[in-house]
């Protein structure tokens, strides 16, 4: 597999006055394949667009080696920028600037044909709206238009830092199918994002930050493979009896109001054989699927203390807690037993 | 090239340029059109009359200067020795002074060029040195403050080249639109001291002279320029530059002169920028000390000095130069988050 990006052993930290010495990425490495709509996961202050920045040369990194397209980055970054789009962060414009004007003078500097200003103000749906003034846009529009200078140069590989902040839920969807079309086309995605449903339903691959480092990897189906308790949910007539009978057959079991939640389970005829036998029918058999969400949370450790406001991710990084790549023998500790 | 015409388009583009713009068009409009309200072209009489007056006032200073000489020798009538003259009759010698009473001088009422050509320049460059300064810190000022220094990043990750490029034609578009700027309004007053008023004398000297207050104030715009462009990427917003020109005005300019002159410290103007950029735009500039004479009394001192235009230029280019380079030494290092 060709390497899009490739970043190895990423170091930033960051010094101030007032804050003092904050380490944002802490040897950090990225391989995002040729092809591959990448999703980029990490909580708020994780380190992503730190990352983002260093691989596009707007932070000088402390330390690590980054590729992009096989150009090492940021020194000969220059040479392949040409083919690279990208946004960083919520991208701000001249307020008294069109979209059209502020595309053109992209285009302009890039030497990019001119004629492509209307063809991606048109595939991101600003088409109409093209000619009004910037500081009349919502958030989502002036979302729409960073994606579209990023558009712009028909990129091959495109660089997306949080594409979906401010869209509404049809904009999500708009944005979601651009990602789509543009991957069938051949163009190489990293798409960072909070939106987890989305990155799940968008990406084929999945890297997971959390303080700097790092915690998981690789395809989104075999990440989610490492969270997979072979759980089921199990609703029946008796649950408390249920219980007491896959627990003697050797399942764990988890007794909710309405329904058990049994682990383990290799085969679901198992439990629809051990109930039936005892004249026990079920109701409801429901494999319990880990999620990105509950994966995501298990990783970076944000739904550790439901209870209690979480933190931004701003100290140095717990060296051990998070170490190497994802443990596949890592459980998900919390309760996926609801509506899961 | 195609940077150089992305930056061209974007600074002429820049609402506040526009406005600056205006402002321009507007002084200049307003300074003509008093003028020319005030103005008329003089009568033959009036020219005559002023002929007149112009030759009695030179034949009064030989005849003073011509009384203080008999004074000194003794050849003065008694009635006459209560009349004030200096120690020095030079002082009063027409053929030392800088200049001599002319006809134009005596046309109340009438614009004349070539005596009010210069003071109308030297206002042009003052407001063509606040348009660049303010133009300069606000073009890069607000692109680090918006993030389309960022955006253009994305696009050509070439830090100094890109802030290099946004100098260059920042410098360019400033110096044409001075020279467009300062040929139409001499042209215009020309015109009106055509047609409304008195051309005065415009001979080779003149025009020489003038070219060089031109010359030396277009160097003033560029520096300014440069400067304000330089303090606002080093302070990464417009305010910075702004700030540090406040600061700069009322810590040194206002309360060190204050300190030095209360230290009796020697020729304190030659510390302060105001007085290079004076000595540049004029050519020299004279400054009176008061520690040189001393406490003695005795016998005549001169007080003054001069700062000529060779030094306060070097004052004024390594002074650019330094912030400059500094500029785009933190720019090339600078994270921009």
């Amino acid at each position: 597999m060709t390497a899009a990006i490739e970043i190895e052993g990423l170091r930033k930290t960051f010094h101030s006055l007032r804050h003092g010495r904050r380490v944002a990425v802490d040897g950090f490495d990225l391989v995002v394949g040729a092809g591959q709509v990448h999703g980029f996961l990490g909580p708020n202050g994780s380190g992503k667009t730190t990352t983002l920045r260093a691989l596009l040369g707007l932070v000088r990194a402390d330390g690590g080696r980054m590729s992009v397209l096989g150009a090492p980055s940021p020194t000969h970054l220059p040479e392949v920028a040409g083919r690279v789009g990208a946004i960083v962060e919520s991208p701000q414009f001249f307020g008294n600037f069109t979209a059209h004007r502020t595309l053109r003078l992209l285009a302009v500097a890039g030497g990019v044909p001119v004629s492509r200003v209307d063809e991606v103000l048109e595939q991101v749906g600003l088409r109409d709206r093209g000619h009004e003034r910037v500081k009349g846009y919502s958030l989502g529009m002036k979302q729409r238009l960073a994606v579209a200078s990023a558009l712009l140069k028909g990129p091959e590989l495109l660089i997306l830092d949080e594409p979906a902040n401010g869209l509404d839920p049809a904009g999500i969807r708009e944005m979601r199918d651009l990602m789509r079309s543009l991957a069938a086309a051949g163009v190489t995605v990293l798409v960072s994002s909070h939106i987890l449903g989305e990155i799940q339903l968008i990406c084929d691959h999945v890297t997971i930050i959390s303080r700097g480092r790092r915690v998981a990897t690789g395809r989104v189906d075999e990440v989610l493979a490492g969270f997979d308790q072979h759980e089921f949910r199990v609703r029946v007539a008796e649950p408390g009896r249920a219980a007491d009978l896959l627990g003697a057959a050797g399942l764990p079991v988890r007794a909710y109001a309405d329904h058990l939640v049994v682990g383990q389970v290799s085969d679901p005829t198992t439990v629809s054989r051990v109930l039936g036998e005892q004249g026990l029918w079920v109701q409801e058999l429901t494999p319990l699927r880990p999620d990105l969400e509950s994966a995501f949370l298990e990783l970076t450790g944000e739904g550790a203390h439901p209870a209690l406001p979480r933190q931004v991710d701003g100290a140095e990084p717990a060296h051990g807690a998070s170490e190497g790549l994802i443990d596949l023998d890592v459980r998900v500790g919390r309760d996926r037993g609801g509506d899961a | 090239m195609n940077l150089v015409r992305a930056e061209l388009e974007r600074l002429g583009a820049r609402r506040f340029v526009q406005l600056m713009l205006v402002l321009l068009v507007l002084a200049f409009g307003v300074t003509a059109a008093t003028t020319l309200a005030g103005s008329h072209r003089p009568t033959v009489q009036e020219l005559s009359d002023a002929r007149a007056n112009a030759a009695e006032a030179r034949r009064h200073m030989d005849e003073m200067y011509q009384r203080c000489v008999d004074r000194v020798n003794g050849n003065l009538p008694p009635e006459a020795e209560e009349e004030y003259f200096p120690a020095d009759c030079n002082e009063l010698d027409p053929v030392r002074q800088e200049r001599l009473p002319v006809a134009t001088d005596f046309l109340p009422g009438v614009f004349v060029f070539a005596q009010q050509a210069r003071p109308l320049l030297y206002f042009l460059v003052a407001f063509l040195v606040l348009f660049g300064f303010l133009v300069g810190a606000s073009y890069i000022g607000a692109d680090l403050n918006s993030g389309g220094v960022v955006n253009l990043l994305l696009w050509r990750p070439q830090r100094l080249a890109v802030l290099g490029t946004k100098l260059g034609t920042l410098l360019g578009a400033v110096l044409g639109l001075s020279l467009l700027a300062s040929a139409a309004y001499l042209a215009a007053f020309w015109l009106i001291g055509q047609a409304a008023g008195f051309p005065g004398r415009l001979d080779g000297e003149f025009w020489r002279g003038l070219g060089a207050v031109h010359g030396r104030g277009l160097v003033l715009v560029l520096l300014a320029t440069a400067l304000g462009f330089a303090l606002a990427t080093l302070g990464r917003h417009t305010s910075a530059a702004l700030g540090t020109v406040a600061a700069y005005a009322v810590v040194w300019e206002l309360g060190a002169r204050l300190v030095l002159e209360i230290v009796d410290a020697p020729r304190p103007d030659r510390f302060m920028l105001s007085s290079h950029v004076g000595a540049w735009l004029t050519g020299r500039a004279e400054f009176w000390d008061g520690q040189a004479c001393g406490d003695s009394g005795a016998g005549f001192c001169d007080g003054f000095y001069t700062l000529t235009w060779g030094p306060a230029l070097a004052v004024l280019l390594a002074l650019t130069a330094v912030l400059g380079v500094a500029a785009f030494v933190a720019f090339r290092r600078r994270d921009l988050i």
